[in-house]
């Protein structure tokens, strides 16, 4: 079990990065160059979530086969998403 | 003898066990007894000691034995057959003139659709089920499934699903667009009026719940309970199937639950998912599909997994290439996961990823032609005994290659532009369901012994098997050879008349064959011979070691393979061994510490709590169109759930987590919590098919189009606010859990009020933010922004809709948790604070899936 500090500190992080992600539109970023701006945006949600369940749900400290079947739901997921956006002609 | 090879050589029941290792007299400091025992426990009190004999209904009503649970779902599900046929009878004779004759219109549209419905969900996995409920733990050596009290529930709401599945009927009309359910046909403007079609939607948004609940149950249990030694491999055959069954039902599943909430909202709320112009009748097909290719494997895996079993014993050799046989079973369950496009190949899907699919399909019929040859071989290689489960076995294995080659066809794209929609299809899918179910029944037959103690009658049985095989046979061949018939419509080409008419005298000969059956079980049971613990030489696993039927507890002694067979234990020798592992990691955590003590097997929570669930989809089905009625039923319904919740965790409930056994890959958490993950990992997919579908139809529309469909004031602050309240909340809970720890009962109730305030807040803003949308009164949006507005509106309100539905579940859960917390239910004993630890997995959880729902929502 890590301590309060640590956790006090992935907090701080998770909330600094909301608030980048806000900036991002705020600032007209988006606008400019949507894409790049589409990019950072999905790589700063995807560690946010990263570091929720690595730490909040500690699944660092778990076996590794419970990650794995997290997981399997995102591929499943994501296999679903990507395949079917990608089969509009 | 291969180690991989559980049973084929016998198995040993008996109570020695060499070399034990009795390191330590008693596992005293293991198990210590005494110690994070819930609290409510009345002194003294053993639950065991009162519950009802099998003669009584009351037994009926509370159990929550596997056994028994088992019986149920196999009588249950045998109703669904009975009920699904006679359908199919009226359609059949229907069929035999080429117009119109008797059963015309919605009438013939709905025969057809519910016979589909109820065959596929409430007849074939219902059916393998009860074989699973009562013989996965028995293979396995367990005393019961992880959670009972959840099993019970899976029942009971399968059952009650079914009831509302029956009072669509009653309705006007039930749904009449089919079992797939196509889009836009699915929808309230093209199905007949009144509320039954709403109502046959939720009894499937019930019946997948029930699903769910049980995928979970029989992943945990499988996963963490089998006997010491008994590796995964070397389960058998049968809890194989079954194994792989549960993991693609907590996926596929997941995927029709989203689709199916979906289409009850777009039915209740009026969003506007598959009615949109851009992709909302393929968006259904999607989502209907990537459930849909898995569960036609969901229902044909146990089957398989049940011929296997029945060729082993009536052949008298273990199937050759065993683990062959199981790595095909393996990539099956992988693979069915991409391929559903092929039954796509007629919509508007481009060419490369008809190609790609096709692919992907001719690559899953690989692994099944080895599994056939598999059990060709093994019949080849074995001395076969020609009893009625064999015959069946065989029969279905003949009918499942004649549907597979006959899919293959379809499986290529341009095969499939002639073939689909006609006959071929309506042939192909019976030739492997329906031999899929001829593959069980032989299995009722083979384990009717063991369930019941009383042997059939072989010549009866045989005579099924003969009337049957030529019944199927001659109701579906003639369908291939008139396969350019138009499939679900009641008229068809003239020159095809005779065909069909076969066609029908055959689906009574095959109906009719049946009464042989439940004769033969109704006379055997009462006035049978005595079938004796095993009554199948070369029979090897552990179900035919132990009486006919089972006691309660199944076994004599705790079930090991430690010595390469089966042994049972003593009560000392597992303590002892026990001790010697390190004892099962974070073992009692459940509060169940001693594993010898009488576990409870009686709730009455199960069967209320479905009731109530029952009682609230009844009133949700109308709340649109049915009057206040309705709404004022779904209102107590949500009431009568909220009452039942309490009265479940309140109700003490003894489980004991075996001490010894094999947990593989989860040593090292416990049952309650792996069954959290579980879940999670569906909800994932859930919420991943949402998002799925934003995504999809945004596309469709053009990604950057999306803007126009938004009114003006959708702006970054409320979804900012919201994004930090709820990261907030995820912290407060963590340092509830800090608190805990540290034993402080202030320090618990604090973090959870904490995160109860923050949820609360999300909810206020969320509430503020929609109420506003609502009232627009824009240039674009005149009418405000609602619903039904655009599919911009519909994604938005449905997804973060479904999200917000879990905070609030969350916050229920909470106000239930604060008032404990206060009592120091977290903070007096050992394990107390494990509750906070589940509730924390699922409220991060909830956190993350906000956290993506934020940009797609607010920024993009
Ligand atoms: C052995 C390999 C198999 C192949 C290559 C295959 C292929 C296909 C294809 C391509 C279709 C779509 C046809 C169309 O709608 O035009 C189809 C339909 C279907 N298959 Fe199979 N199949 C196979 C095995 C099975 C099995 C084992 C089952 C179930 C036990 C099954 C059940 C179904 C069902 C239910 C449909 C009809 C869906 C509907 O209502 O439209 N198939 N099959
Ligand atoms: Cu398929």
């Amino acid at each position: 079990m890590a301590s309060t500090k640590l956790y006090t500190i992935i907090f701080v992080v998770l909330a600094a990065l909301t608030t980048v992600q806000a900036w991002v539109e705020i600032s007209g970023f988006l606008d400019q160059s949507y894409w790049l701006a589409f990019g950072i945006l999905g790589v700063v949600a995807s560690v946010k979530a990263l570091m929720v369940a690595g730490y909040f749900q500690h699944l660092r400290s778990e076996p590794r086969s419970i990650t794995y079947v997290y997981a399997a739901g995102l591929m499943a997921a994501l296999a679903l998403t990507v395949a079917a956006a990608y089969s509009i002609t | 003898m291969p180690d991989d090879n559980n049973g084929d050589d016998g198995s040993v029941p008996s109570g020695e066990r060499d070399a034990s290792p009795e390191s330590r007299a008693d596992g005293g400091e293991v198990t210590d007894g005494g110690h994070a025992v819930r609290e409510e426990l009345p002194a003294g009190d053993e639950h065991g000691h009162d519950f009802p004999s099998m003669g009584t209904v009351k037994r009926w009503l509370v159990t929550t034995n596997h056994k028994d649970v088992g019986i149920l779902y196999t009588v249950t599900s045998l109703f669904f057959l009975v009920f699904g046929g006679l359908l199919a009878l009226l359609f059949r004779l229907e069929l035999t003139t080429a117009s119109g004759s008797f059963l015309t219109g919605t009438a013939y549209n709905q025969a057809v659709t519910a016979h589909g419905l109820l065959m596929v969900f409430f007849f074939l996995s219902p059916f393998a089920f009860g074989f699973a409920n009562y013989f996965v733990p028995l293979q396995l050596g367990a005393k019961d499934l992880a959670f009972p009290r959840l099993n019970a529930l899976s029942y009971w709401l399968y059952l009650l699903a079914g009831g509302l599945f029956g009072l669509s009927f009653l309705q006007g009309s039930t749904f009449a667009g089919g079992w797939t359910m196509y889009a836009p046909l699915n929808l309230p403007m093209y199905l007949p009026e009144g509320v039954g079609s709403t109502t046959a939607v939720m009894a499937m948004i019930m019946f997948v719940i029930s699903v769910t609940v049980s995928s979970v149950n029989f992943l945990t249990t499988m996963h963490r309970m089998r006997a010491e030694g008994m590796r995964i491999r070397d389960m058998p055959l049968f809890s194989m199937s079954i194994l792989l069954t549960v993991w693609m039902m907590l996926f596929a599943f997941a995927a029709l639950l989203a689709a199916l909430i979906i289409l009850a909202s777009d039915h209740i709320l009026g969003t506007t998912y598959f009615a949109a112009t851009e992709g909302g009748s393929l968006l259904w097909a999607h989502l209907f599909w990537f459930f849909g290719h898995p569960e036609v494997y969901i229902v044909f895996f146990p089957a398989l997994g049940m011929m296997a079993e029945v060729f082993q014993t009536f052949t008298g050799r273990r199937i050759v290439g065993r683990k062959w046989f199981i790595a095909a079973m393996t990539l099956v369950a992988l693979q069915s996961f991409v391929v559903w496009m092929h039954h796509m190949f007629l919509t508007s899907i481009n060419l490369e990823i008809k190609t790609l699919f096709m692919a992907t399909t001719i690559g899953i019929s690989l692994p099944f032609d080895l599994m056939v040859f598999a059990l060709i071989y093994t019949m080849i290689k074995g001395r076969i005994r020609f009893t009625t489960p064999f015959l069946f076995a065989f029969g279905a294995l003949l009918l499942f290659i004649v549907g597979g080659i006959t899919g293959v066809f379809l499986g290529a794209v341009v095969l499939d532009y002639e073939f689909r929609g006609t006959y071929w299809v309506v042939a192909h899918f019976h030739y492997v369901m329906v031999g899929g179910a001829m593959a069980m029944f032989g299995a009722l037959y083979y384990w009717y012994p063991k369930m019941t103690g009383k042997m059939y009658d072989e010549f009866l049985g045989k005579a099924h098997f003969a009337l049957s095989f030529v019944g199927f046979n001659l109701l579906y061949f003639p369908q291939f050879v008139a396969w350019e018939t138009p499939r679900r419509v009641y008229n068809y080409q003239p020159e095809f008349v005779t065909w069909h008419q076969l066609s029908t005298v055959g689906a009574f000969v095959f109906g009719l064959s049946f009464l042989l059956m439940f004769y033969n079980f109704y006379k055997s049971y009462h006035h049978g011979e005595d079938a004796g613990d095993a009554p199948w030489k070369y029979a090897s696993s552990a179900e035919w070691a132990i009486p006919s039927p089972p006691s309660l507890e199944n076994f004599p002694g705790v079930p090991s393979y430690k010595g390469g067979s089966l042994s049972f234990l003593s009560e000392e020798e597992v303590h002892g061994a026990a001790a010697a592992d390190g004892g099962p990691a974070h073992g009692h955590a459940t509060g169940d510490a001693h594993a010898g003590g009488h576990d409870d097997h009686a709730s009455y929570w199960p069967l209320l709590s479905s009731v109530a669930v029952f009682v609230l989809f009844v009133g949700l089905a109308g709340t649109n169109g049915g009057g206040t009625v309705y709404t004022a039923t779904a209102a107590l319904g949500g009431l009568a759930l909220l009452g039942t919740a309490a009265g479940w965790v309140v109700e003490s409930f003894h489980v004991s987590e075996p001490e010894l056994a094999s947990r593989w890959p989860f040593d090292g958490v416990e049952n309650t919590k792996l069954g959290v993950w579980i879940f999670l990992a569906s909800d994932v997919v859930v919420f991943g098919a949402f998002v799925g579908s934003y995504i999809f139809i945004r596309v469709a529309e053009g990604w950057q189009n999306w803007h126009h469909l938004l009114p003006a004031d959708h702006v970054v602050l409320p979804g900012l606010i919201n994004t930090y309240l709820l990261l907030a909340s995820s912290f407060s809970i963590v340092l509830a859990m800090v608190a805990a720890e540290k034993k402080s009962r202030a320090g618990v109730v604090a973090g959870l009020v904490t995160t109860l305030v923050l949820g609360i807040g999300f909810l206020i803003n969320k509430g503020i933010e929609w109420s506003h949308f609502f009232h627009i009164h824009s240039e674009h949006f005149p009418e405000g922004w609602t619903f039904g507005t655009n599919v911009a509106s519909s994604t938005f309100y449905l997804t973060t809709g479904m999200h917000g539905l879990h905070v609030t579940l969350g916050l229920l859960v909470l106000l239930w948790m604060i008032p404990r917390a206060w009592r120091g239910a977290y903070t007096s004993t050992e394990d107390g604070d494990k509750p906070l630890e589940y509730f924390g997995l699922y409220w991060h959880f909830v956190d993350i899936v906000w956290l993506f729902l934020f940009p797609l929502f607010y920024i993009l």
